[in-house]
């Protein structure tokens, strides 16, 4: 392709906290239709809307986490349009003075993608079209929402994709939000223009609504840039329009004319004061957050040594990295409790949701005392993995499963005393062995077995055993 | 002089009369002269009659609140459970609210009588009341003229004695221009100090929820009951007032410094105007300083309410698209065709008018030029107002340029009605309180109001100001011989 | 500053609204003299460049937003009291004759 990609995304998420954005009611998912409700969320006459605190507490944890300026003063917005899922005819959000500005994420390649702005706002009803008639479900209306815009930085579909994905990653991880593309508590609409390199114009941009997956929105990327491209080449221009891409045959077509330019009149809500928060404030919800992922990454490969493999998949899940750092807290060894989180753990999770929640039965406590064990050699890795596995499915502790008689018991240090010892109750068969006489090793191997009844590491004995013949 | 609040209180609980007696007093009235007065357009007797009986049970037990058992009224743009709430519109017609409006449960909880609904102007937009989808409501001084609006019909019922008090809405003078056109006493609180939770909006930023009653006590009484902050209303002050300020109404008035701007005099008919003097010199007779002031930003104070009220309301009344309440047009093609439809034949001809305007100066292009430099002027007038009340206490002006007029004025441009709002607007503008009682009458016998404004929860001073003048003034009105026989 | 019957159909559209023809056409002259009405805050000469960001001067403290607890939500018969439901939710018919 002779052009270069400029794309910007434009991501909604709900936000979980317990209550809608203006009303008490309840924002668990489901549940009968219009049950979720009351005056304010379904636009009765009189209602008020009350601002929820949490709601701007997210916003702002999500702002710090993506790096950006908090405004110390904010305010709410009326954006007017007729619609049935708008119980009030207008969506509140916010115009000029959103609360978060001028952040950005910062991808694997170095390269960092700028965040314009994060804004709150509210979501719309349900509506369902059936059989010649509209129905409509307000257990939605008032869920709250951030809308995060990034600049026009992305250049490829790859580069777009690892941008959802990244912050899909930090929001579920500063648990602000599930992030769940397929469940819509993620939704990003997708700006796509093309330009000459080197060109410093931008050219006529087309937005692609409501992308539901992370892998769509690079297939999506790159059949829109294909689209254009195609266009261009053929000396076309690219009409600006709303488009929605259709995952069946993996092309992108103009939606069917909504409300285009549509005339908001913006306008400060009256019913919602204007609002302020303080700097010491913002610095303790800083100082709430967790450790982000990409920094825990860092962490893990530069600090703790673990391959980046191992250290992204640990990392990437909150609870399972926060598991992983209590068990080094209880002593245990860095690289087996990290590979046997990856391998025995992840082993009997089939899904991303089931790692997200990492409700396993052994706390990091038990897990360590595990750990230790394989560490000191004690048992080897083979029946460490057994046993972890019956602790997970029982949740019972080590020592139900592994007695003390069962230990190997034998540290490095007591296994290089008793070679010692064997090469000096058998000086024969060690200057035998000197002499090139290898069976003669047997004698201190029988020597060794005997004194650890069986369970000395035989190849690591002969190591230590040549080792000390031949000096 | 009429019975108010405090003696009805007193005969039951000396068993003089059941609050259902009281009750039936005032429904015998309304059935005699609502036909003709037409200032309840809904009437609620099977819940108020339940109501009066449990009153009368509380009162029995004692400890009973003072607003006990009394009847009242309530326009109907103020939201009751399980009771038709229209706002007078075709667009609302059946909607009855599963929720009750704060102030209404805060009177619910004392055992406050509600006979019914009262008429108004569509959606609180008028001064006149004539826009009403129930016809106007007539002034019971002289039926054959308007009762002012747009809480006409709140005006009208306190006046004509058939509810001992109501309550009405104020945007732009809508309790205050009523109620000095019918010769009752009218209250618009400071803005936020009385919860609008439950009040069906108009303009948002401007709207207030006040008492309509025959003497400034019984606003007092009423006034106490319904303030206070709501969790319910972000724009609600929780404002410490101290105490109730029915109590302590008696106030020697020598010192208190009145403001008189000559602004609020410009245009106004020389009867009224006279009227007021008299008042004014009353006060100065009694002690009062009188100060002279400008304040040159109300010249342009209609002109920045109607951009600004408009604005709010065009959004406020998007909402109504017949999907959820109220009228839904029988035919249509589309559900687009529908909304259209539904507004179209359901709101009337002024409230069309003030859409529009809303959306016009609210529409890219023309936010700048009308919305935002409204907003502005907004706050240069509120900057000349607290520049004001350093020098003074209260201010002294008109309530209205005009006594009542007749029915049905043939009007040649809407422009001629807004100007009646001229002094009355300021005042919602800035957020002030202001209370509006009777000082005179013309030489057609119509009631002429004089406005008392007051800083931002200075309803202590205005209420002071205002009783004092009420007892000291004499009869400025004539009684009026009917509604409730007690 | 006449306004022209295209603005006007443009704002009715907007404000949800429909005109017959000769609606219009008394709507527009009185339209033209509320906008003239408006118009006169020309008068005003403003200062700043300042946006408005809110309406008169209070401003609320985060600590005084409302706590995230949830209250009961009323039922589905309540919310659809006013209007004929379906199964619980809110119905309106695509097109009626």
């Amino acid at each position: 392709m002779n052009y270069e990609i400029v794309c910007g995304i434009e991501t909604h998420i709900e936000l979980a906290t317990r209550t809608k954005i203006f009303c008490s009611c309840t924002t668990e998912f489901g549940g009968e239709p219009n049950t979720h409700c009351c005056p304010v969320c379904t636009g009765q006459p009189g209602a008020l809307p009350v601002l929820n605190q949490k709601v701007v507490e997210y916003a702002i944890k999500a702002g710090l986490a993506l790096n950006c300026i908090i405004n110390t003063k904010s305010h709410m917005d009326r954006k007017n349009y007729v619609y049935p899922d708008l119980p009030k005819a207008y969506q509140i959000s916010q115009y000029d003075e959103p609360l978060c500005e001028k952040g950005y994420i910062e991808l694997d390649s170095g390269k960092r993608i700028g965040i314009t702005r994060i804004h709150i706002e509210e979501d719309a009803g349900k509506l369902i079209h059936e059989r010649g008639y509209t129905y409509i479900d307000y257990n939605r209306s008032g869920i709250p929402l951030i809308e995060i815009v990034s600049e026009p930085d992305i250049s490829s579909a790859e580069e777009a994709r690892e941008y959802a994905e990244k912050l899909q990653l930090i929001m579920r991880y500063i648990g602000i939000s599930d992030c769940k593309m397929q469940e819509g508590s993620m939704r990003c609409d997708v700006n796509l223009s093309l330009r000459k390199p080197g060109d410093p114009g931008l050219g006529v941009r087309t937005e692609i609504k409501n992308i539901n997956s992370l892998s769509f929105i690079q297939k999506a990327v790159m059949a829109e840039a294909e689209r254009q491209a195609d266009i261009l080449d053929s000396g076309g221009t690219v009409v600006q329009q709303t488009m929605r891409y259709d995952e069946a045959t993996n092309t992108v077509t103009p939606m069917r004319d909504k409300e285009n330019s549509e005339d908001y009149r913006y306008f400060p809500d009256p019913d919602i004061l204007r609002f302020s928060i303080d700097e010491e404030k913002i610095e303790e919800i800083r100082k709430s957050l967790p450790e982000l992922p990409f920094d825990k990454l860092k962490r893990y490969v530069n600090v703790l040594g673990l391959p980046e493999s191992t250290a992204r998949q640990i990392s990437r899940y909150r609870k399972v990295a926060e598991f992983f750092e209590e068990a080094l807290a209880e002593g245990a060894g860095v690289k087996n409790a990290a590979n046997m989180i990856v391998g025995t753990i992840f082993a009997t999770m089939d899904t991303e949701e089931e790692k997200e929640l990492f409700d396993i039965r052994i706390s990091p406590a038990q897990y360590a005392a595990l750990i230790k064990l394989a560490d000191e050699k004690k048992i080897n890795i083979g029946v460490a993995q057994a046993t972890l596995q019956k602790m997970l499915e029982s949740g019972k502790s080590v020592e139900e499963f592994i007695k003390p008689e069962d230990l190997a018991g034998i540290s490095d240090e007591e296994l290089e005393n008793l070679c010692r010892e064997a090469i000096d109750a058998n000086p024969k068969a060690a200057a035998d062995v000197r002499n090139g006489k290898e069976k003669a090793i047997n004698a201190m191997f029988g020597y060794i077995m005997k004194k650890t009844g069986g369970k000395a590491d035989i190849r690591k004995a002969e190591v230590i055993l040549r080792k000390l013949i031949g000096q | 002089m009429r019975m108010g609040i405090t003696e009805l209180a007193v005969k039951l609980r000396k068993r003089e009369i059941s609050a259902v007696e009281l009750a039936k007093a005032y429904i015998d009235a309304i059935e005699e002269l609502n036909p003709v007065l037409n200032a309840y357009v809904h009437l609620t007797f099977d819940t108020a009659l339940e109501a009066a009986g449990q009153a009368d049970q509380l009162l029995k037990e004692g400890d009973a609140p003072l607003l006990c058992g009394i009847p009242m009224a309530l326009k109907d743009n103020i939201c009751t459970d399980g009771l038709p709430t229209t706002c007078c519109s075709k667009i609302l017609n059946g909607f009855k609210p599963y929720y009750d409006a704060t102030v209404w449960g805060k009177l619910k909880k004392q055992g406050a009588v509600l006979l019914g609904k009262t008429n108004m102007d569509e959606f609180a937009m008028g001064s006149t009341s004539e826009t009403s989808c129930y016809g106007a409501p007539r002034n019971p001084r002289n039926t054959n003229y308007v009762t002012g609006g747009s809480s006409g019909g709140s005006a009208a019922a306190v006046c004509a004695n058939l509810a001992v008090y109501s309550l009405g809405s104020d945007t732009g003078g809508s309790i205050r221009q009523p109620a000095s056109f019918c010769g009752v006493v009218g209250l618009k609180p400071t803005y936020g100090a009385v919860s609008r939770y439950g009040l069906i909006a108009y303009g948002s930023s401007l709207d207030q929820i006040g008492p309509l009653t025959n003497s400034v006590k019984d606003a007092a009484i009423v006034f106490d009951a319904i303030k206070g902050v709501d969790n319910r209303d972000q724009t609600s002050v929780d404002f410490d007032y101290g105490s109730s300020l029915a109590e302590y109404l008696d106030r020697d008035i020598k010192g208190i410094r009145i403001g008189v701007a000559e602004e609020f005099f410009d245009g106004i008919n020389p009867e009224i105007k006279s009227k007021i003097e008299e008042a004014i010199k009353l006060f100065e007779r009694n002690g009062a300083v009188i100060e002279n002031i400008r304040i040159p930003a109300l010249k342009l104070a209609l002109p920045v309410y109607y951009i600004i009220a408009c604005a709010e309301a065009s959004s406020n009344l998007g909402r109504y698209d017949g999907i959820r309440y109220g009228y839904r047009t029988p035919s249509y093609t589309s559900i687009d065709d529908m909304i259209v439809k539904t507004r179209s034949e359901g709101f009337g001809d002024e409230v069309k008018r003030r859409i529009m305007l809303g959306t016009y100066v609210l529409s890219s292009g023309y936010y700048d030029a009308y919305y935002k430099k409204a907003c502005l002027i907004r706050e240069e007038i509120n900057r000349e107002f607290d520049a004001v009340f350093e020098k003074c206490d209260v201010l002294v002006a008109p309530t209205a340029p005009s006594t009542a007029f007749p029915l049905n004025c043939r009007r040649t441009s809407p422009v001629e009605m807004y100007l009646s709002d001229i002094c009355t607007v300021p005042v919602n503008i800035a957020g002030v309180p202001a209370i509006s009682v009777p000082c005179g009458m013309d030489s057609n016998g119509l009631p002429i109001g004089m406005q008392i404004i007051g800083r931002r929860f200075g309803e202590a001073t205005i209420l002071q100001a205002a009783h004092f003048y009420e007892q000291n003034a004499g009869e400025v009105v004539s009684a009026y011989e009917g509604g409730a026989r007690i | 500053m006449a306004i022209s019957k295209t603005e006007i159909e443009k704002l009715a559209k907007l404000a949800k609204l429909s005109f017959s023809d000769e609606e219009l056409e008394r709507f527009t002259a009185e339209f033209d003299e509320i906008i003239a009405f408006a118009d006169t805050i020309n008068q005003y000469i403003e200062g700043g460049t300042e946006q408005i960001r809110s309406v008169g001067a209070r401003i609320v403290s985060f600590d005084d937003l409302r706590p995230d607890e949830v209250k009961p939500s009323l039922p589905s018969e309540k919310i659809l009291s006013n209007v004929e439901g379906h199964n619980g939710f809110f119905r309106v018919e695509r097109s009626k004759k």
